[in-house]
């Protein structure tokens, strides 16, 4: 039972921010622009909001420090991922060469920044922000050891984010509207939607919840930020992809990849893995050959939205 | 109206820009040092892949050149190649001389094939290679080292070493390694670990078995969940500290120990400032070393034409007991074990040895400690 608690805590810290940048991807692609920035925002979102906790970790610790750091992580996103939309609404671009633009820029942008600030690239941090046990709810039998111990604030903002991000672009006007402008801008735009407005609006949300992910992916795995999320922007594109666009199966594609990471790398405590007596570099192709499995009986079926990468052009209807 | 606006703001730029080019070169002249005599840089440094500042390979030379130039008072300049790639690097070079330069560090072994060519290019210049030694780019081909060169390897297995006994003699059973990737100055830092650890446990006299040394490469040196979740559920299998020979993989290492509270050993440089839970670390004294060869240069007493291996015997492998945090290893052990591996009393094995770590079992005759390989 131990070896399941640790399985699900460890999860978390890997399908958690593979959740929050796959919806940001989402919202972007759902209203027409292709985010292929994902990775650089996260690192952009991640660099601000370590730095502010490296810098404010004098004056302020705890689940407050943290809290106003994610909000730094998100706005940072938000106004680097304006550059893309910019770009690709305004100017029409290639949309996946501005991304990949991004994805360059950042991590040389946030070595030269951190180096011009403290001299050097890695910046480091104090954990002031894990919870041992969450009060009250961690004493519940089974969920408690499940999902309230040896956990950070950050797997219950991005739940939170979640569920909000998948109510309002399921039942609000506003979702519709986006979902619209993805699909058939063209019809969008002959009543009144206005598709440019929508779409600026899809890609500053997934610039948010990219740099939220990049902050919540670099605070329970390291001890410093060293300009890098490990590939794991393009991870969660692929999760996106593999959820079909829909928030409810995005959410089913980022734990079934966190779950096998987390077994992929923690094979040794759990005991059928290990009886299993493969060699380590098996355990380690474990997500990705089940990824292949689950493709092969899924991608008949892929719901892209329509118009995603075509910049919107009013004369062509 | 709005072309015209563009147009401005593009010219705004550029002008931007080119102040912030000629404000980038101000900069360089006053980074590398008070020069005086001329504006030539008589010694220079060409970076590996990293940064001058990676807290590793290129920083420890880096210290070791600019103590020495300003102790000398003589001009010092780095160069960092465009790309990784053995062009880019013979470029560099190529530019440092240009620049003036009478000696080039080269930290790293991917200079291998750049020095071996550019030591026969510039014979008046003298080159110091760390961890590697000049040879022809064709698979198999032996080291040739002109008179102009140094190179320089450290006793990886020795630090390692160290660091392995001292762990088993302060007390811990359930030990860990948890290597980059399997190139050999890893692989010697981790057989060295081992081999530190059955010594210990034989002179604490433990039973056959008592200790348990898990192994492993991560593929990487990078900081990830992966590493982070591997680690995590080593500690939670029971091992009490970890030996990260990974660079900045070794991160999520301690990021694993401080969750676990336990402990972790670091690697090359002395990482006690990356976390609470480091308690010593394997270090090779590069900064010592790059000061001591300039030294011998500018005395006349340059040894080139060979490769030498930095040993404890020559100081150039220890763990920091300053800011080591050892509750029954003290000072004085470290002094007797240190003086017995500086006469060459203790053979360990290295990648010579064995290519494959299951082999140690056998190459040390493990007794006391249990060896699993992963």
């Amino acid at each position: 039972m131990d070896v399941f608690y640790f399985v699900v805590q460890q999860t978390m810290f890997f399908a958690i921010p593979l959740l929050l940048v796959a919806i940001g991807g989402m919202y972007a692609e759902r209203s027409g622009v292709i985010n292929i920035a994902l990775e650089g925002i996260m690192v952009m979102g991640a660099f601000t909001g370590i730095l502010f906790i490296s810098e404010m970790g004098d004056s302020m610790s705890g689940q407050g420090l943290l809290i106003l750091a994610i909000l730094i992580a998100g706005i940072t996103g938000m106004v680097f991922s304006l550059l893309h939309a910019f770009a690709s609404i305004n100017m029409k671009a290639d949309q996946t060469i501005s991304g990949t633009a991004l994805n360059l820029f950042a991590p040389a942008f946030v070595i030269f920044a951190a180096r011009m600030l403290n001299g050097v690239q890695q910046i480091p941090f104090e954990d002031t922000f894990r919870i041992p046990s969450v009060p009250v709810l961690g004493d519940i039998p089974v969920i408690g050891d499940m999902f309230f111990k040896n956990t950070y604030l950050t797997t219950y903002v991005g739940i939170l984010l979640y569920v909000i991000a998948a109510f309002v672009i399921a039942k609000t006007r506003f979702g519709l509207r986006l979902r619209a402008c993805g699909e058939h801008p063209g019809a969008a735009d002959s009543v009144g939607v206005k598709v440019g407005r929508i779409r600026y609006a899809g890609v500053i949300i997934s610039g948010f919840l990219g740099g939220v992910g990049g902050l919540v992916f670099v605070v329970p795995t390291s001890t410093n930020f060293n300009a890098t999320v490990a590939g794991y922007g393009f991870l969660a594109l692929a999760v996106m992809i593999f959820g079909q666009w829909r928030s409810g199966k995005i959410l089913g594609a980022a734990f079934f990849f966190g779950v096998m990471k987390t077994m992929a790398s923690a094979y040794t405590s759990v005991p059928f893995l290990k009886g299993l007596g493969l060699p380590n570099d098996v355990y380690k192709m474990i997500p990705y050959i089940a990824t292949l499995i689950v493709l092969i009986f899924t991608s008949k079926s892929s719901q892209a939205p329509k118009a995603e990468g075509i910049p919107y052009d009013k004369g062509a209807r | 109206m709005k072309k015209k606006l563009l147009t401005m703001l593009l010219a705004t730029t550029m002008v931007f820009g080119l102040v912030a080019c000629g404000g980038n070169k101000a900069n360089d002249d006053k980074n590398s040092g008070k020069s005086g005599k001329s504006d030539k840089y008589e010694l220079a440094l060409v970076t590996d892949m990293g940064s001058i500042d990676d807290k590793s390979f290129n920083q420890g030379a880096w210290e070791g050149v600019v103590q020495y130039a300003e102790e000398n008072d003589i001009a010092h300049q780095y160069y960092k190649p465009v790309e990784q790639s053995d062009e880019a690097y013979k470029d560099a070079i190529a530019l440092a001389v240009k620049g003036g330069a009478k000696t080039v560090v080269c930290p790293g072994y991917l200079f291998e094939v750049p020095v071996f060519e550019m030591q026969t290019q510039y014979p008046d210049v003298k080159f110091i290679i760390i961890d590697g030694a000049p040879h022809e780019d064709k698979e198999g081909a032996q080291p040739d080292i002109k008179e102009n060169t140094l190179s320089i390897f450290y006793a990886e297995q020795q630090a390692g070493y160290l660091a392995g006994y001292a762990a088993v003699k302060d007390g811990y059973k359930n030990l860990g390694f948890m290597g980059g990737v399997a190139v050999p100055a890893v692989k010697r830092y981790g057989y060295g670990f081992v081999k530190g650890a059955e010594d210990a446990a034989n002179e604490l006299g433990l039973k056959d078995g008592e200790v348990t040394v898990r192994y492993t490469y991560v593929n990487g040196f990078a900081a990830t969940p992966e590493i982070n979740t591997q680690a995590s559920s080593w500690y939670k299998d029971g091992a009490e500290l970890i030996f990260a020979a990974a660079g900045g993989a070794g991160n999520s290492v301690m990021k694993a120990a401080e969750t676990a509270k336990a402990q972790v050993i670091g690697v090359d440089v002395d990482q006690a400032a990356e976390s609470k839970t480091v308690i010593s670390s394997a270090m090779k004294n590069l900064k010592k070393s790059v000061y001591d060869a300039l030294g011998t240069i500018y005395d006349n007493k340059f040894e080139g034409g060979q490769s030498i291996t930095l040993d404890a015997s020559k100081e150039g492998v220890e763990l920091p007991m300053a800011s080591s945090k050892w509750s029954n290893f003290k000072q004085a052990d470290y002094d007797a074990i240190y003086a017995k591996l500086a006469a060459n009393e203790i053979e360990i094995p290295t990648d010579a040895t064995t290519d494959d770590a299951t082999g140690l079992t056998k190459a040390c005759k493990l007794t006391k400690v249990k060896l699993t390989v992963e």
